[in-house]
C-alpha cells in the first residue's frame, strides 16, 4: 500500500477484481445472454414454434382456467406477447407438492394446453446469473451481491488507475503480448464505461431489500406483506365466501386498464379467489414500454368488472427503484436496444475476462517458470471459467435437443448437463499445458456453437432454412448468434494456436515457459 | 434513425481519433497534424458525437433514447477501435462515407 494514492488504486484494482473475477465472468455472460430469455426459452420448445398470438387470447384463457383449476386461490396469467407467442399460466394449487404451484402452457386461439419438453430454457441463465444454482437461494443471492459490490471497487478503482484514458481511449494494439491485454482489458471498459457502471449499480439496487433490510424492518415493523402492499399495491385478497359467482367478461377490464394507461397493454392478468363472490381481477401493465418496471396496476371487481383502485408509477422511490431494475434489465425499447445491452454486456465479459488473463500473464511475464502455485491455480481457473462456460452453455442447449423428449425429469437433465460439462471442463486444464488447454477448450466452445444450427436443422423444423424466410426473428436470432459466438471463440481458438511465433516476445524469451493465449 | 444515430457517432469517433498524433500518423503516415486540422477535427467530431443524440431521441423519445445513445455511443467506437489497427485507412473512410448511406436508406425507408 505504499507509493501514493494511484499505486493504492492499482492494488485495490488489481484485487477485488481478481478475487471475484470468475464469478463475474459467469454473472456477466449468463447475464448478458438473459437479454434474450424468452427468445432463448421459445428456442428450446420446438413444440410452441407454431403457435401464434390470437385477439381473444385472454378470454380463451380465462375460460380454459375455469375447468383446469376452479377451486385455486389465484391464477396468474401471462398474456402473449409479440416475444413470446403463448399464454402462461399458474395457480396455487395445495395438492401440487413443493411450490403449492402448478403451471401450464396454453394455446391463445383456444386456451387448450399446448404441451411443450419439460426444460427450464432461458430461466435457467436468468436465475443462474443472480442466484447461481446448487446453492442455497439465499446465500447465493449474497454472494452475488458481494462480488457485484467488489465490481463496483473495480471498476472505479480501475477509473483511478488508468492513467491515460482520453490518450489511450482508441488505442487497441494486437500481437504485442501483455501490452495488447492490457489494450484489451482498458477499451473493453473505456468504451461501455457507462454501460458497466450502470449495470453493476442497479445489479446491487435489485437486490437491495435483501442487503439492506433496514429500513423497511424499521418503517414496518418487520411486516412485509404490509410493505409490499404500501410500496408495490400488491393487497392480500380476502379469504373466499364459499358463494359461487361466475367471473365478468375480462374483455372490457382490460380495455378500461388499457384507457386507465393512455392505451397502453396489459400484460399480465391476476385473478383472486376466481368463481367466488368476492373474486378480484388485478390487471397489469406490460413492462416493456417504459423504462421502469414498477409494477402498474388496476384492480376490478371479479364479479360486477367495476374498476375498484389503481396503482403504480406515481410513488418517487418506488419509481426510482423501478427505473434503475428497469435499466438493469432492459426490456425497454425493442430489439435493436435489447442488442446494444447485449453487445455492451458481452464487453463488459470480455472486460472481466481480459482483467483475469493480464493477471495471469503478467505474473508469467515477471516470474516465468519461477512463477508458483498461485498463478497456476489463476491459469486453471481462467481456462475453467472462461474457457469452460461457454462449451457448458453450449453442452445445455444440446441437451435441449438431444435428450429424449419424454425423459423423465428431462430439465433437470438438461442443467447436469451443463454441470458435468462445466466440471469436466474445470478438470481438463490440470492435465494438459496451459496453452493446450486454452486451445482445445475455445476450439470445443466454438465447434458446439458454430455446429448447433446444424442440430437445429437435424432435429427441429424449426431451422435457419425455415426461420430466416419467415422473418421468424426470435428463432433466427438464436443460432445466428451462435454462430457468432462460436466465430469469435474459434478466431480466439487459432490465436492462441499461433501465438508462439510472434518475435516481440524474444528479448524476454528466456523467461517464458507457458505462453499467453490469443496475443 | 438509429443507424443514422450509429453512423454519425462512428463518424464524430473517427474525427476526435484523427485529431490525435498517434491515430492521424496510422492512416495518413505523418505524425504530425497541422494544428488547425487538429482543431477542425475536434470540433467536427464533438458536433457529430452530440448530432447522433437528437437521432436517438427521434427514434425513441427523451427517456430512452438517451439510453439509447449510450447504447449507440459504444456499439460505434468499437469496430472503430478494432479496425484501426488492422485496417486504419479503411477505418477512417468509413467515417464520411457512412452517415450519407444512412441517411440515404432513412429516406428510401420513410418512403
Amino acid at each position: 500500500m505504499r507509493g501514493g494514492f494511484r499505486q493504492s488504486m492499482a492494488w485495490l484494482h488489481t484485487w477485488s477484481g481478481l478475487l471475484v473475477g470468475w464469478v463475474l465472468f459467469a454473472v456477466f455472460l449468463t447475464g448478458t445472454v438473459s437479454y434474450f430469455r424468452p427468445e432463448i426459452s421459445l428456442w428450446m420448445r420446438p413444440e410452441l414454434h407454431a403457435a401464434r398470438d390470437a385477439p381473444e387470447a385472454a378470454e380463451n384463457v380465462l375460460r380454459r382456467m375455469q375447468t383446469l383449476a376452479p377451486n385455486s386461490a389465484n391464477w396468474i396469467v401471462t398474456l402473449p406477447s409479440a416475444r413470446d407467442p403463448v399464454a402462461r399460466v399458474f395457480w396455487r394449487d395445495s395438492s401440487a407438492g413443493g411450490s403449492r404451484f402448478r403451471r401450464a402452457i396454453l394455446d391463445p386461439a383456444t386456451g387448450e394446453d399446448l404441451p411443450a419438453r419439460d426444460t427450464l430454457g432461458g430461466d435457467f441463465f436468468y436465475t443462474f446469473h443472480y442466484q447461481l444454482h446448487h446453492v442455497p437461494v439465499l446465500w447465493a443471492r449474497w454472494i452475488i451481491s458481494f462480488c457485484a459490490m467488489f465490481m463496483l471497487v473495480a471498476i472505479l478503482s480501475g477509473i483511478v488507475t488508468h492513467r491515460r484514458i482520453f490518450a489511450d481511449f482508441f488505442t487497441f494494439r494486437p500481437r504485442k503480448g501483455q501490452r495488447s491485454w492490457l489494450d484489451g482489458h482498458a477499451v473493453a471498459a473505456m468504451l461501455a464505461l457507462p454501460y458497466h457502471l450502470m449495470i453493476t449499480y442497479t445489479g446491487i439496487v435489485t437486490l437491495m431489500l435483501m442487503t439492506m433490510p433496514w429500513g423497511v424492518q424499521l418503517a414496518f415493523k418487520g411486516n412485509n406483506q404490509a410493505f409490499t402492499a404500501a410500496v408495490f399495491g400488491l393487497e392480500r385478497p380476502p379469504p373466499r365466501s364459499g358463494q359461487a359467482v361466475p367471473l365478468a367478461p375480462i374483455g372490457p377490464m382490460l380495455a378500461e386498464a388499457s384507457h386507465h394507461w393512455g392505451g397502453a397493454q396489459p400484460g399480465r392478468i391476476t385473478v383472486n379467489n376466481p368463481g367466488d363472490a368476492t373474486a378480484t381481477v388485478q390487471v397489469f401493465r406490460v413492462d416493456d414500454d417504459r423504462l421502469s418496471v414498477n409494477r402498474q396496476l388496476v384492480t376490478f371487481n371479479g364479479v360486477t368488472g367495476a374498476m375498484i383502485s389503481a396503482s403504480g408509477g406515481d410513488r418517487p422511490a418506488a419509481e426510482t427503484r423501478g427505473v434503475m431494475v428497469g435499466l438493469h434489465r432492459g426490456v425497454f425499447g425493442g430489439g435493436v436496444m435489447r442488442a446494444l445491452f447485449f453487445l455492451s454486456g458481452l464487453m463488459g465479459t470480455v472486460m472481466v475476462a481480459t482483467g483475469t488473463i493480464l493477471w495471469a500473464v503478467k505474473q508469467r511475464q515477471k516470474l516465468g517458470a519461477r512463477a508458483g502455485y498461485g498463478t497456476r491455480l489463476v491459469e486453471v481457473l481462467n481456462v475453467a471459467a472462461i474457457g469452460g462456460l461457454p462449451i457448458a452453455m453450449a453442452a445445455y442447449l444440446w441437451a435441449n435437443r438431444l435428450l429424449p423428449v419424454a425423459m423423465a425429469q428431462r430439465a433437470e437433465w438438461e442443467v447436469h448437463v451443463f454441470f458435468i460439462a462445466w466440471g469436466v471442463a474445470a478438470l481438463h486444464p490440470l492435465l494438459r499445458s496451459h496453452r493446450r488447454a486454452w486451445m482445445e477448450q475455445l476450439g470445443l466452445g466454438a465447434l458446439l456453437l458454430l455446429l448447433l444450427p446444424a442440430l437445429n436443422a437435424a432435429t427441429t423444423h424449426s431451422h435457419l432454412g425455415v426461420t430466416l424466410p419467415a422473418g421468424q426473428w426470435a428463432l433466427a436470432g438464436v443460432d445466428l448468434v451462435a454462430l457468432a459466438l462460436g466465430t469469435a471463440l474459434g478466431f480466439a481458438a487459432r490465436q492462441v494456436g499461433r501465438a508462439p511465433a510472434e518475435p516481440q516476445r524474444a528479448r524476454r524469451a528466456g523467461h517464458r515457459t507457458s505462453p499467453a493465449p490469443a496475443e | 434513425m438509429i443507424p443514422l444515430a450509429l453512423a454519425l457517432a462512428y463518424a464524430g469517433f473517427t474525427a476526435l481519433c484523427l485529431a490525435m498524433e498517434r491515430h492521424y500518423g496510422e492512416v495518413f503516415g505523418l505524425r504530425r497534424v497541422p494544428a488547425w486540422r487538429a482543431l477542425a477535427l475536434r470540433i467536427t467530431g464533438w458536433a457529430l458525437l452530440a448530432l447522433s443524440l437528437p437521432s436517438c431521441v427521434v427514434a425513441r423519445e427523451w427517456a430512452m433514447g438517451v439510453v439509447l445513445w449510450c447504447g449507440v455511443l459504444s456499439a460505434a467506437v468499437l469496430p472503430l477501435v478494432l479496425l484501426l489497427p488492422y485496417a486504419p485507412r479503411l477505418a477512417a473512410w468509413l467515417a464520411p462515407a457512412l452517415p450519407p448511406i444512412a441517411a440515404l436508406l432513412l429516406t428510401l425507408g420513410a418512403r
